[in-house]
Parts: C-alpha cells; sequence; structure tokens
C-alpha cells in the first residue's frame, strides 16, 4: 500500500516534468513589428519600401527634413541667433563647432552615412536578388534613386566637412567614400577620399540617375518626393556650381531650361516658376516648381528642435522659438528688395525683429521642406552664363529677370543695368539670397566661391583659408576610424 | 481557510476537554536566562495541539489531561524547551537564547541551507535593519549593510533605481544590476515609469514586509541561477508567521525631507552687473538694445529671485504598516497591508503607495505541503515635469537645471501676478535680451503632469510532496506582472507643451512574466557523518511586454487637460511589443563529512531566446570547498583559545550575464515607417546569429572566523572575477553607416579585490550593549581588452557630452576631458593643453589681429576640442563599505550607520554651467573672474557668449574633482516603552524613535552630493554629476507598536 503511494507520486511527479519541457518556438520568436533581413527583398512592395525608407531617411530632420537647409542658412550672413543654444545651432552660427558637437558635426555625420549605407544595402539586395523580384526596368529606377539620394549625401558631407573644390581643384581631402553596403561586424577603417574624388562619384551616382529614373510619376506628390529624371539633372547644376565647372551646369541646365523666358523644361516634368512664390510653400506644396522636397504630414512630423518653422518663426506667430530672426545688417537691409516685392509676404515683423515667415506652419510644423526648387536651377544657369563667359551675358539677365520680375513686376534689369559681368555676378548673388533664403544656400554659396565667412554681432569673419572655414571631423569617427583625419 | 482551521482545533479541543473529566491545570513562569519575563512564548502538551502562551509577565496557566506526558515551550529566538509535568502543577521554563550561527539559515536558491554549512559567499541583511526607512524600494537602505554591495543613491527624485553594483562594474554593455528574486521569482527590476517621474520596480516591495535579503556574490551561490549570476543573486524573502499567538504589529513613520548643499548662485544685482561686464568685455554691449537690467517688481524695489523656492520644498512623508501573523502546527500566515505618501524634495514630485501581502503555508498531510503567496502594490509616482535627473541631464525644463541658470533678476510672475513668459520661454522683463532663461518653471510645476501609475502584482503558489522522509518534489508557479499607466500633460500657455498648442499623451505598458519551476531534492545521511543533499530542476521564465497609448496636441479648449478632452491631432505613443524566454536545467549537490568537510556543486544550462540562432544555450557551474577548522583534533592544541571558530572556504565557477539585452537584438531587422504617407522598409538593426552570454569566471578565497565564543566574528574573503565574450555594443566608425551597433561577445574584463566585515559586541550587559560591525570592500576593476580595431568606448550624458571613456588597461567608465592649465595672469584667458601637450590660448572674443585659439607666441592654433580629450580620472570606488553601530541603555537604543566610498574621482559638469558665460545665472564663485593683468585666478575673464573657457562645450579637467564621502547615512534614537507599562495596555512591544538620513557628509566635493549619478545605473557613464537634483536630507519619528 505505501509503496503503491510512492509510485502514484513518481509518477505524478514524471507527469509534471514532461510538462515543463522546453517549448522550443519560444527560444527562436518571431519579431511581429520588423521584418527580417532574410526577406527585405522577396517581395516588390518591400523594395519599393525600401526605397522609400532611403528618402523616409534622408528626409531625417538632421538631414534634408530641416537641418541641413537650417546649418547653410546660418553660417550665411542673414540670420542673427536669439538662443545661444548648441542644440539649435549657436555653435554653427558663430563658426565654432568643435568635433564633438553632438547635433550638428556628429549628427550630421552620422546621418549622412547612415543614408550612404541604407542605398548601399539597397544597391547590393538588388543585385543579389531583388531585380529578380521586381524586374530589371523597375530595378534601374529604384537603383537610380537609391543612387541620386546617396549622392545627395555626400554633396551634403562635402559641403560642411571638406575644403570647397577650388582649393587645390579638389585635391584636398574629401570623406571616406563607400560604396559597399555594411550589414555586420567588419574592420571599418578607411581614409577620407579626395574631394575630387568624392564629386566624380556624385557625378557618376548621378548621370546613372539621369539615364535610369523614369521622366515622371503618376501623381504631382510623387513628382515633388520622389527623384525624376530632371532631379538628377537639377542636383547635377548645382553639383558642377560647386566645382565652379560652369560650362557642364549649362550643359546640364540646358536640358531642363528651353533656352527662352517664359522658362520651363521641355521633357519630364515640366517644371516653371509658379506665379505667385508663396504658392509654392503652401499645401499641398507640389507645384511644378518644386523638384524635390521632403513631405511631412501631422503623422510623419518633423521632430522637436529640427523644424524649419520652429526655428524661424517667432512664437507670437506660429508657436515656433524664434531660435533666428533676420540680421538687420543681412540681405533684409537691400535697399532693392523692395516692400511690395511678394517675397516680402513671407517675412514678418515679431517684438521689434524681423523674421522669415516661409515655413509659417504651426504645431508640428509640417511645412514641406524644399530641396531643390526651379527657381535655383534658374538662377544656377545664369550664374554659370556670368561666370563662364566673364560678360553682361543676356540670358543671364533674363533668367535674372524672371526669378526679381514674377515677385516684383516694378524692378526690371537690361543688359544696360550692370556695369560689368561682376555686377551681373553680385546681382544674381543677391538675388540667391533674396530667393533662396532658409532653402539651404547661404553658407555653401559663400564657401564655394571662396569669400569669408561674414562677421556677425559678437562673431569674427572667418577667411577662406580659416580652420573654421568648414567644420571639424566628428570626433566619434576620428576615434573609431584610425585612418580618418581631422580638418 | 485559516480562521476555518482554527475555529476547527478550537471545536475540536473542546469536545475533547468536554469528554474527559481528568483534567488538571499546571501554571508557570517562562524566562530568559537572565530571569526576564517572556511574553508570547508557546506552550503546548507534547504530541498534542493543546496548547497557550504566556502574558505579558511571562506566566502561564493550561488545563492538560491528566494523561499529558510533557510541555513543550517555544519563543521567537529562543531554544525550545520540553519538561516532564509528572505530578507537578507548576512548572518554570529558563529558555536561553538560540545560538542562531546554527540555527540561522540562509536562502541560496531554490532552497535554504545552513549558515554554517554554505560554502559560498552569502552576505545577509535582516530585514530590520531596512524597515522604517524614508525610502521607497528596500534595496535604497542596504548601503554599508554588507561587504561587497556598493549602492548609491543617485539623485533626489523619489523612487529612481539605486546604482546597485556587487563587486564592481562586472559589465559594459549590459547591466550591472544584480538578479533580484523574490520568493524564488526573478524579479522584474529597473526604472518602469515612461514619463518624468521614477517608477523602480522594486518599490513594489514594502520594506517592512521583508524577513530578510540573502546576497550571493560568488559563482558558488549564484552558479544556480546560471546565465544571469554574473551580477550577483539577491534573494528577498519575506516574512512569514511564526508559531506562537497570533501577533499583530503598527509601524508608523511621518517626517519630512528637505535638500543640502545647493549651489551659491548671483543674487540679481550681482547678476546684472556681471553681465554686462561680459557684454562690455565681448564688446557687443549696447544699453538699449544689448544689456541685462534689473526690473522692479510689484513692491517698487528690483526683483531678486532665489529660484531654489519656487523649485525645491521641504516634502512631508509618511508610512503606515498593520501586520497580522501567525501559525499553528499546519498554517502559518502573514497579512500585511501598508500605506505610504512621500513628498519629494522637488515640489509635485510624490510617491504613494498602496501595498498588501498575504503569505500563507499549509501542511495539508504527512506528505503534502501546499502555500503561496499574493503580494499586490498601487504606486502613484508623480511629477510635473523632468527634473533633468533620470538620463535627461539636458533637458530644456530639467528642474535640475533651471533654478541654476534662470536670470535671477526676473520673476516668474508679472506685476500684475500673471504668469511671465515669452512663447515657449520664461519672458526677459527688463533685460535687453532675446532670452534670460528656459521655460518658467512655476509655470511647469503648477500646470503640467508627468504621471506614472504602476499596479504590481507578485504571487505564487506551490505543492510540495515528501513521498518519503528523505525526498522532495515541488513545483511552484510564479508570476510578476507590472502594469504601468502613464500620463503626461503639458500645457499651452508656456513651455513645452507651447509649440503644439498644449499636449497630452497617455500609454500602457503591461509587463506580465510567469516562473514554473520543478524541483526535486533528496536529503540523505549515510553512515551517520556523509551528509548529501542533492537538487535536480526544470525552470521556465516567459516574460511578454505590450504597450500602446495615444498623443494629443492643439488643444481645443485650455481647459481641457487630459487625453479624453478636445484635441486637435491624434498620434500613437509608447507602441512596442516584445517577448523573451528562458528555459533552464540545474542541479545541486551539497555533501560534509561531519559537519568538518563541505564541497558543493552546482550545474545550470539555460537556453534564452534572445541569443543569435546559433548560441541559445549555455553551461554554467560552480564549485566550492569548505573547511571547519576549529573540529580538527590538532586545532585544539592551543589556536582553539585564540579562535571560537575558523573556516575557511574557496569557491570558482563560470556564470553568465544577459541583463539589459533586447528581445530580438541578435537578430537583423528591417523597421517600418512613413514617407509621404506611404509605407517604409528602412534597415534599422544589425544583429549577430552568433550572439552568445557574457561569461564570468569568478574565484573566491575566505576565512571566517570568530574570538571569544564568537563575539567578535570577521571574515575576509579574497575575489576575482574575470569576464570574458564581454557583450559589447560594438561601436563601429559612424562613417559605416551601420543602424546600430552589433552586439558581439568580444572584450574582457577583471574584477577583483578584498572583502573584511568585522561584527563585534564590546559590551553586552544586561543595561548596556554595544554592538557594532564593520565592513570593506576593496575593488580593483581593470577593461583588459575590447572588440578587435576598438580602441575605445566612449559613452555621453544626456546625449549631449561625452565625458566618459572606456578603454583597456583602465576601469571601466574612465573621465575623458580635455586638458587646462589655469588662466593667463597677463590676459585672464583660459590655457588649454591640445593633445599635443602645448598651451594654447583661448579668448571666446578675439581682437582683430588675434585669434580665438593661439599658442604662447601669438600664433594661431587650431581649435582646441573634445578631440584634445586625455583619459582622465577613474570613477570606480576604490573601497566602500559601512560602519554600524548599536548601542542599547536601558530601553533606548541608539543607532549610527555610517556609509563611505572612496578612492573615485566624479565629473561635476554641472559646474561647467554654473560658469557659462551665456545668460545662465553663475554660482558666486565667478565673482573671482580676472579682470586686470596681473591677476592670479582659476576663472577667466568673462566674455558674453563664451561656453567654452568653463567646459559647457566640451568636458575640462577643472571639473572632475575627488568623490570621497563618509556619510551618516542614519542615525536613530530609539526608546522601547517598559514592560510594565506595556503590560496596563494589552501591548507586548512599543518603541519610539527619531531618525535622521544624510544628516552629515564628509567630503571634499563642491556639488550638492558626491553621492550621485546622473547617468543612473549606466556602466560606462557613472561618476558624473550633470545638472542633477541632489539627494535629500530626511528626519523621521516613528512608532512600532507589537500586540
Amino acid at each position: 500500500m505505501k509503496m503503491k503511494k510512492h509510485y502514484l507520486y513518481i509518477f505524478l511527479a514524471a507527469g509534471l516534468l514532461s510538462a515543463t519541457g522546453c517549448q522550443k518556438s519560444n527560444l527562436a520568436p518571431v519579431p511581429s513589428t520588423s521584418i527580417s533581413d532574410l526577406s527585405a527583398f522577396s517581395t516588390a512592395s518591400r523594395i519599393e519600401g525600401q526605397v522609400r525608407g532611403i528618402y523616409a531617411s534622408i528626409k531625417n530632420s538632421g538631414m534634408f527634413g530641416g537641418r541641413y537647409q537650417i546649418f547653410n542658412d546660418i553660417r550665411g550672413g542673414d540670420f542673427m541667433n536669439d538662443r545661444t543654444n548648441v542644440v539649435t545651432g549657436y555653435d554653427i552660427w558663430s563658426y565654432t563647432p568643435s568635433n564633438s558637437s553632438t547635433n550638428s558635426v556628429q549628427n550630421h555625420w552620422r546621418r549622412a552615412y547612415f543614408v550612404i549605407n541604407l542605398a548601399n544595402v539597397f544597391i547590393d539586395g538588388m543585385a543579389a536578388g531583388g531585380t529578380a523580384v521586381v524586374g530589371d526596368a523597375l530595378s534601374k529606377n529604384y537603383v537610380g534613386e537609391a543612387r541620386l539620394l546617396r549622392a545627395m549625401s555626400y554633396y551634403s558631407l562635402l559641403q560642411f566637412y571638406a575644403r570647397p573644390y577650388w582649393d587645390g581643384n579638389g585635391s584636398k581631402p574629401g570623406v571616406p567614400l563607400r560604396l559597399t553596403g555594411n550589414t555586420g561586424s567588419a574592420d571599418y577603417a578607411l581614409a577620407r577620399a579626395t574631394v575630387a574624388e568624392v564629386y566624380t562619384q556624385i557625378l557618376a551616382d548621378l548621370t546613372f540617375a539621369e539615364q535610369n529614373l523614369p521622366l515622371t510619376y503618376a501623381n504631382a506628390t510623387l513628382n515633388t518626393t520622389r527623384a525624376h529624371r530632371n532631379t538628377a539633372i537639377a542636383l547635377k547644376t548645382r553639383v558642377y556650381l560647386s566645382m565652379q565647372q560652369y560650362g557642364n551646369v549649362i550643359t546640364e541646365a540646358n536640358k531642363i531650361v528651353s533656352a527662352t523666358a517664359p522658362f520651363t523644361a521641355s521633357t519630364g516634368v515640366a517644371h516653371a516658376l509658379q506665379a505667385d512664390i508663396t504658392n509654392v510653400f503652401k499645401t499641398p506644396y507640389t507645384t511644378t516648381e518644386s523638384i524635390l522636397s521632403m513631405p511631412f504630414a501631422s503623422n510623419e512630423p518633423p521632430g522637436t528642435q529640427n523644424q524649419l518653422g520652429y526655428y524661424y518663426c517667432p512664437s507670437a506667430f506660429n508657436g515656433g522659438n524664434g531660435e533666428y530672426s533676420l540680421l538687420s545688417t543681412g540681405i533684409i537691409s537691400n535697399a532693392g528688395w523692395l516692400a511690395t516685392d511678394r517675397r516680402k509676404a513671407m517675412i514678418i515683423t515679431s517684438g521689434g525683429k524681423t523674421y522669415l515667415s516661409k515655413f509659417p506652419t504651426g504645431g508640428n510644423f509640417t511645412d514641406w521642406a524644399p530641396v531643390i526648387r526651379y527657381a535655383e536651377v534658374l538662377l544656377n544657369l545664369a550664374e554659370a552664363r556670368v561666370r563662364s563667359t566673364n560678360t553682361v551675358d543676356a540670358q543671364a539677365v533674363a533668367l535674372l529677370n524672371a526669378i526679381r520680375g514674377r515677385s516684383d513686376a516694378s524692378t526690371v534689369f537690361t543688359v544696360g543695368s550692370f556695369a560689368n559681368a561682376a555686377a551681373l555676378a553680385d546681382a544674381i548673388m543677391t538675388e540667391r539670397r533674396i530667393e533662396l533664403m532658409g532653402e539651404g544656400f547661404a553658407g555653401a554659396d559663400l564657401t564655394r566661391l571662396g569669400l569669408p565667412l561674414p562677421a556677425k554681432p559678437g562673431v569674427n569673419s572667418i577667411a577662406p583659408t580659416g580652420q573654421q572655414y568648414i567644420w571639424p571631423i566628428s570626433s566619434d569617427e576620428l576615434l573609431l576610424n584610425p585612418l580618418c583625419t581631422d580638418n | 481557510m485559516h480562521m476555518r482551521k482554527l475555529l476547527l482545533t478550537l471545536t475540536a479541543f473542546l469536545l475533547f476537554a468536554g469528554s474527559l473529566l481528568a483534567q488538571k491545570t499546571v501554571t508557570g513562569k517562562v524566562t530568559d536566562d537572565k530571569g526576564n519575563p517572556i511574553p508570547n512564548a508557546s506552550v503546548l502538551v507534547k504530541g498534542t495541539t493543546t496548547g497557550t502562551s504566556t502574558k505579558a509577565d511571562g506566566t502561564f496557566s493550561l488545563t492538560v489531561p491528566s494523561n499529558a506526558k510533557a510541555l513543550i515551550v517555544s519563543a521567537i529566538d529562543m531554544t525550545t524547551q520540553e519538561r516532564a509535568i509528572g505530578s507537578q502543577t507548576s512548572l518554570d521554563f529558563s529558555l536561553t537564547q538560540e545560538d542562531k550561527t546554527i540555527s540561522e539559515v540562509v536562502v541560496v536558491g531554490y532552497g535554504t541551507q545552513r549558515k554554517k554549512e554554505v560554502t559560498g559567499s552569502i552576505a545577509s541583511v535582516k530585514g530590520a535593519a531596512i524597515a522604517n526607512k524614508p525610502v521607497q524600494s528596500f534595496e535604497q537602505a542596504l548601503g554599508g549593510r554588507a561587504a561587497g554591495v556598493q549602492i548609491t543613491i543617485p539623485n533626489g527624485v523619489l523612487n529612481a533605481p539605486p546604482v546597485f553594483r556587487i563587486r564592481g562594474t562586472n559589465s559594459l554593455s549590459l547591466t550591472s544590476y544584480p538578479l533580484i528574486v523574490i520568493d524564488g521569482v526573478p524579479a522584474y527590476t529597473g526604472d518602469f515609469s515612461g514619463t518624468s517621474a521614477a517608477g523602480n520596480a522594486l518599490a513594489s516591495l514594502n520594506p517592512n514586509d521583508i524577513e530578510s535579503v540573502d546576497i550571493a556574490k560568488d559563482a558558488a551561490a549564484s552558479a544556480i541561477y546560471g546565465s544571469r549570476a554574473a551580477n550577483g543573486v539577491v534573494f528577498v524573502t519575506t516574512k512569514k508567521g511564526k508559531a506562537g499567538r497570533s501577533r499583530v504589529t503598527l509601524d508608523s513613520w511621518v517626517g519630512f525631507t528637505k535638500t543640502f548643499g545647493l549651489p551659491d548662485l548671483l543674487d540679481a544685482f550681482q547678476y546684472t552687473d556681471h553681465k554686462n561686464e561680459a557684454l562690455v568685455n565681448a564688446g557687443t554691449f549696447n544699453a538699449t538694445t544689448n544689456a541685462f537690467a534689473l526690473t522692479n517688481g510689484p513692491d517698487g524695489q528690483p526683483i531678486n529671485t532665489r529660484w531654489y523656492d519656487y523649485v525645491y520644498r521641504t516634502g512631508i512623508q509618511h508610512s503606515n504598516t498593520v501586520s497580522v501573523s501567525g501559525a499553528n502546527d499546519a498554517t502559518s500566515y502573514y497579512f500585511s497591508a501598508g500605506y505610504t505618501d512621500q513628498q519629494g524634495i522637488i515640489r509635485k514630485n510624490d510617491f504613494k503607495r498602496i501595498s498588501v501581502l498575504m503569505n500563507i503555508d499549509h501542511k495539508a498531510g504527512k506528505a503534502i505541503s501546499v502555500g503561496g503567496k499574493l503580494q499586490y502594490s498601487n504606486e502613484q509616482n508623480l511629477a510635473a515635469v523632468s527634473s533633468g535627473s533620470l538620463g535627461d541631464a539636458f533637458a530644456t525644463a530639467g528642474l535640475g537645471r533651471v533654478p541654476l541658470v534662470t536670470a535671477p533678476n526676473i520673476s516668474p510672475y508679472n506685476n500684475d501676478g500673471t504668469y511671465n513668459y515669452s512663447g515657449a520661454l520664461i519672458g526677459v522683463m527688463g533685460n535687453k535680451q532675446g532670452q534670460v532663461g528656459f521655460n518658467n518653471p512655476v509655470i511647469q510645476l503648477d500646470q503640467n503632469r508627468n504621471n506614472s501609475e504602476i499596479n504590481h502584482v507578485l504571487a505564487n503558489a506551490y505543492v510540495q510532496i515528501k513521498p518519503v522522509k528523505w525526498a522532495t518534489l515541488k513545483s511552484t508557479f510564479g508570476l510578476d506582472y507590472v502594469f504601468v499607466d502613464n500620463e503626461v500633460y503639458f500645457s499651452p500657455i508656456s513651455g513645452e507643451g507651447f509649440a503644439s498648442n498644449g499636449s497630452a499623451s497617455s500609454w500602457f505598458n503591461k509587463n506580465k512574466r510567469w516562473v514554473w519551476t520543478n524541483t526535486v531534492q533528496f536529503d540523505k545521511t549515510f553512515a551517520e557523518k556523509h551528509n548529501f543533499s542533492l537538487l535536480g530542476g526544470i525552470e521556465q521564465q516567459k516574460s511578454d511586454f505590450v504597450g500602446y497609448g495615444l498623443n494629443r496636441i492643439g488643444v481645443t479648449d485650455p481647459s481641457f487637460t487630459d487625453i479624453q478632452g478636445g484635441w486637435q491631432t491624434p498620434n500613437t505613443a509608447g507602441l512596442g511589443i516584445g517577448e523573451n524566454y528562458l528555459y533552464s536545467e540545474f542541479g545541486r549537490l551539497n555533501y560534509n563529512y561531519s559537519g568538518k568537510y563541505f564541497l558543493s556543486g552546482n550545474l545550470r544550462r539555460d537556453g534564452a531566446s534572445q541569443l543569435g540562432l546559433n548560441n541559445k544555450y549555455g553551461t554554467f557551474w560552480g564549485v566550492s570547498a569548505g573547511w571547519e577548522i576549529t573540529k580538527e583534533k590538532f586545532w585544539t592544541g592551543g589556536l582553539d583559545k585564540i579562535f571560537s571558530s575558523f573556516k575557511i572556504r574557496s569557491s570558482y565557477g563560470r556564470v553568465g550575464n544577459i541583463g539589459g539585452l533586447g528581445n530580438f537584438q541578435s537578430l537583423s531587422t528591417f523597421n517600418s515607417g512613413l514617407y509621404g504617407g506611404n509605407g517604409t522598409v528602412v534597415f534599422s538593426n544589425a544583429g549577430n546569429n552568433n550572439l552568445g552570454w557574457e561569461t564570468s569566471t569568478k574565484f573566491d578565497l575566505g576565512f571566517n572566523f570568530g574570538f571569544l565564543k564568537d563575539r567578535i566574528t570577521a571574515e575576509i574573503t579574497y575575489f576575482k572575477n574575470d569576464i570574458d565574450g564581454l557583450l559589447l555594443l560594438v561601436p563601429q566608425p559612424p562613417s559605416a553607416g551601420l543602424p546600430s551597433n552589433i552586439p558581439d561577445n568580444v572584450g574582457t574584463m577583471y574584477n577583483k579585490g578584498v572583502e573584511f566585515s568585522l561584527n563585534a559586541t564590546p559590551v553586552q550587559k544586561k543595561d548596556f550593549s554595544w554592538n557594532t560591525s564593520f565592513n570593506l570592500t576593496y575593488t580593483k576593476n581593470q577593461v583588459t581588452s575590447l572588440a578587435p580595431g576598438i580602441t575605445n568606448l566612449t559613452a555621453s550624458t544626456g546625449g549631449l557630452e561625452t565625458p566618459s571613456i572606456t578603454i583597456p588597461g583602465y576601469a571601466a567608465g574612465m573621465l575623458f576631458v580635455t586638458r587646462t592649465q589655469g588662466v593667463d595672469p597677463a590676459t585672464g584667458r583660459r590655457i588649454f593643453l591640445d593633445k599635443n601637450g602645448r598651451q594654447v590660448f583661448f579668448q571666446h572674443v578675439a581682437p582683430s589681429g588675434q585669434f580665438r585659439f593661439a599658442y604662447a607666441d601669438g600664433t594661431l592654433a587650431p581649435t582646441v576640442s573634445a578631440a584634445d580629450a586625455v583619459v582622465y580620472k577613474n570613477t570606480n570606488p576604490k573601497y566602500v563599505g559601512g560602519f554600524d553601530n548599536t548601542i542599547r541603555v536601558k530601553d533606548f537604543e541608539l543607532n549610527a550607520l555610517f556609509t563611505y566610498q572612496l578612492g573615485f574621482h566624479i565629473y561635476f559638469g554641472t559646474n561647467a554651467g554654473l560658469r557659462d558665460q551665456r545668460f545662465w545665472n553663475n554660482s558666486t564663485d565667478i565673482l573671482r573672474k580676472w579682470k586686470k593683468p596681473g591677476d592670479v585666478t582659476d576663472i577667466p575673464k568673462v566674455i558674453f557668449g563664451d561656453n567654452i573657457s568653463n567646459g559647457s562645450a566640451f568636458p575640462l579637467d577643472v571639473n572632475v574633482f575627488k568623490g570621497d564621502f563618509i556619510k551618516l547615512r542614519t542615525l536613530s534614537l530609539g526608546y522601547n516603552i517598559p514592560r510594565n507599562i506595556l503590560e496596563k495596555a494589552r501591548i507586548s512591544t512599543a518603541r519610539f524613535y527619531i531618525s535622521g538620513n544624510n544628516l552629515a557628509i564628509i567630503t571634499k566635493y563642491p556639488g550638492p552630493d558626491p553621492e550621485v549619478s546622473s547617468n543612473g545605473n549606466g556602466t560606462i557613464n557613472q561618476g558624473i554629476d550633470r545638472n542633477t537634483v541632489g539627494n535629500a536630507r530626511t528626519i523621521t519619528v516613528g512608532l512600532n507598536i507589537g500586540f
């Protein structure tokens, strides 16, 4: 009897133990909110999702969603820093960022290379199997987009971290040039390529994109938010301008700018200036003037302390933080910029200061961030014509008039308005400051021409030879990449 | 259940008593060996349930059947005594104090072991030592109580998890926090609040419900927890009922808490002059457009605001616990209910907890026992806004920083009584500046909410079967559920909610864990001397997490302050989902020969879901041996006259760590998002299929010995922990473009050191006794290698500055700062040392023809920055410990606990802010600034806008200070009300006390408190004091009553 009871216990215990066995599937759970790398190229929708993912990443507010533009604008002489906050670019504005400046030097470097690697991983993955899923034609479209975004990222890096092309004709240190996707542990030490080498790669990427991107997309939104052939061409005009290769600027621009006014693109998306510039910056933000913009919405907001409208508008206007007002000695003081100029509608006054209100939407500050606008292409072409011919070029004047006249019909330039080519070039540069203010050109426009960075209240001018003329390299990069050198 | 049992017993007793005519009454008195009466002692007729307990004067009267043979008397902490009744009607008992060293047991994981037989390194802390303290969670009170244990209260925010280290920093990327096992269930640890209020999961446990805390430190003691044992294992045992009459206790205390050591700041007049001087020096002063100016307040006098007064307060705290417990032969029970309401030193930072605990154990028959526990708590962790102390050192709203930064010449209110603000920021009043502060703290404190409510259940149930005397089968099912309601509201008036026109977020986090443990244990003695104990078991642990919520912005009417009100835009908040699973098989064999030689072996095989596909399983083990030398014959020749006990023990083993590893971190995955309203797929995590455990190989050698009949006992232990396969999130050059640092088992580190503890009772008399205990732990931590190609790991504070570096050849988390060499007496410029050791003179605004950064000869020098930083000082305390003294004089009891940490440095980053030359207010030491050629001072010439000279832009050596401190952690004076008074009130014990926490501190550290950590439990960014709210000083009065 007693023994039987023992057997019963042992039997029960054995049953219990077997019930407690390992639940093997629990040891390798499959995440329900992410996609495994093994299947990221397995369907057409995931592949297109990855293309959009590269855009979403370059849209990151640390890059073309806001901060790339802001950093360029506040390096110029038109904005006043009112907050002395390093998080919102005080060090950039005062030309004093350090290697460890997190929100500028470190973050832009990291984000740009994140986009570059995404593009590389995508390009590799398409070659390895993705092309077979979507077919050769679509694959080329997508790879074209990836390469264009990679080029944009490298271009943005060169503007901040490398000496301009004119200094030694591109022979100075550029940035590490990475063209294959990184997904795991490896030795990633890599020295900086020269400026010229990086520009060569940028142009190779853009040329590939030009040859492989679709001419147009199905609707205006996609034409503004996804790269098409004219996007690649427009970007090339900017890149050649930075290299001072004005002949190439003209060649590229002529592909999408008609010979005479009204200037329009005759193939691909029919880019043209809008009659009223303010419409370009209003919902739905998809006029044919916007070649590439970064879309925002309330469920796709730019994130705190990154938003264009938060930086440039005062609290009384849209709840912004008024990080930067317009410097009274800057372009706002230009006498030729008339009060009746339509672009003055995007300037407001608050608390005795003037502010740029190009991005007026408050709340989540969801105004789309402009990246390439047709007006820029026209100004690029105008400038290239003057600088390449070194004459008061008639088409340059016509292009300048197209920009000025659209907002200020009362001012009409003629060839006779300019004493010489330099005067016309100056007028075009002035027009850029007015037209493109807040869109990320001021800093790069100074450095590509070798102009000093201007003095500002409490800040000395920086000569083109000065160390502060460009940013230092990220200290994280210097610590972890032994082959990388500082500026 | 218990009541029914009691009734049945009672009824049976009455029936039994009534049926027997032959019975008699026995009376007597129970005393201790000094003749003091023992109340509440249990008096039982042997072999029956007939019994009673003694009164307050120790007497009893019991009717016993005539066939009763003997009485058994027992009392807490006393030896049990049995005396034959015979023909006597009066029997007195004199009980002796139980020799605790024989009966004392420690928890060892899946069981207990007699302390005498333990060969691993285990420190025990009694519940009484951590009860009734003004803390939120028990481990906050462990500091100084046990050798090898370092507790650092990181800040003055209520319910922030303390830094908890056992024998040093044992991991770099993973957690260094020990595994906490509460009543057999591995519990959730860490901060579970999603808001700016802290919410330590362990605060669920009312410290007054804790019976003991046993801390397993070496491989032998912890290996039974295999893969989670590398940081040590802390076994928490809650109270159970004890034999005898049921006991009711009431513990209450009330107190107040205040700040101490706040920096002295410039007042409005000093500030205004000082900042104007800085503007003049910068060449930008303009009285009408660029200047600082006083503003008159409503009383017509210049406004002079002490911002501390608006942010800090004297907090009132109280705590009350009631418990009922008892046990008879079959059933023991412990019920308690507690409520505590504590105000912190920061306004609106409150902690409220309702807790209940039920512990029941029941013998259902000869072979079967069942039991379980249910612990529930509701915690309200409240705050208005960020304190800037929970890893968010640079939060704009951070209340640690705001009172330091904000200009003292403005007021939180306009003269008409309305709030002073301009957009999101505080208004500048008369200052001709864009900004003279961040958010208006008064608006934030009045309007905003950052609350987190935690409902926490810890429960288990077990059945235990003993089919034969030497075998025990046990199955325990435990669960730990943590449900967190986070609620954040930012007012649209100003501050964080301004830009979005108000913001309300609510999100729910559900953490559910179950643990099912099945063990079998055999205990058998062969040939009377060979004692074996063999344990085998299987355990599964599953944890699931789900989080979801809503954020709404754009309030439609300012009266809506809840998520349910009227808002324009909905967004998601707090979305998350995850799971992990651990499957384990384990065993233990203990052997001892005649109580003289001890051997023990532990083995555990763990499989964890978080690890790489190719590396899910790991095997861990520990062996130990002990030798009780006093039992040897040769010892009795003379050494026994010196030593009353002497034991040598040693252990060796290999244990692991995965604490803090993400659920899916070993996988390479792509996440989804949106671009232009369409879905994206973005490479988001770089994984590693070979990811395995971090392993620690631990060696331990210890000596336990006693003198004078163990009135003095001491313990010396040498330990070494070699950690290899450190699971590093290996940083790659940012230009590699990887989405995340790749987890890999690379890198090695060791901790070695010596622990010493001494317990003594120098005086033990009837009316006067003195107990003292001292412990000291010396630890040396050194990283010996990192990943191939990775020369160092830097770590940031608050995401904005990088003052910490981990580099082979040094301890983890060294300070990494740029060197300075004072101030140039001729020009007042800050002198930096660049990476080549060359002096570089800095002036924020250089006159024309000069440079901001220049060599001594005036030529241009490259910009000095964080790239010139050097590995500077160690942040790991070399020595930590405590010194505890209890002196009893008659009914008074004085206790003083000192804790100390010595031999380490702190980066006082706050100091950089206190000397920042933007609009920020400065500490009064800025008045030492350089003014004219020849001035010899440590403060450079002040130039407005200068955030470089004093360390705001990048960390400097001038803000590194020695952190050594000795603290009077608690000082308490208690009074036990004499028995003769209590008897009249039918109370068995009553004690009043007054107690102070953090009353005194000896240190040269210039900040508020060197016991600080801006990065919480961070392992490679410790020793940082950046904008952190300092610790509180608390005084309480309390009462403990037992019925």
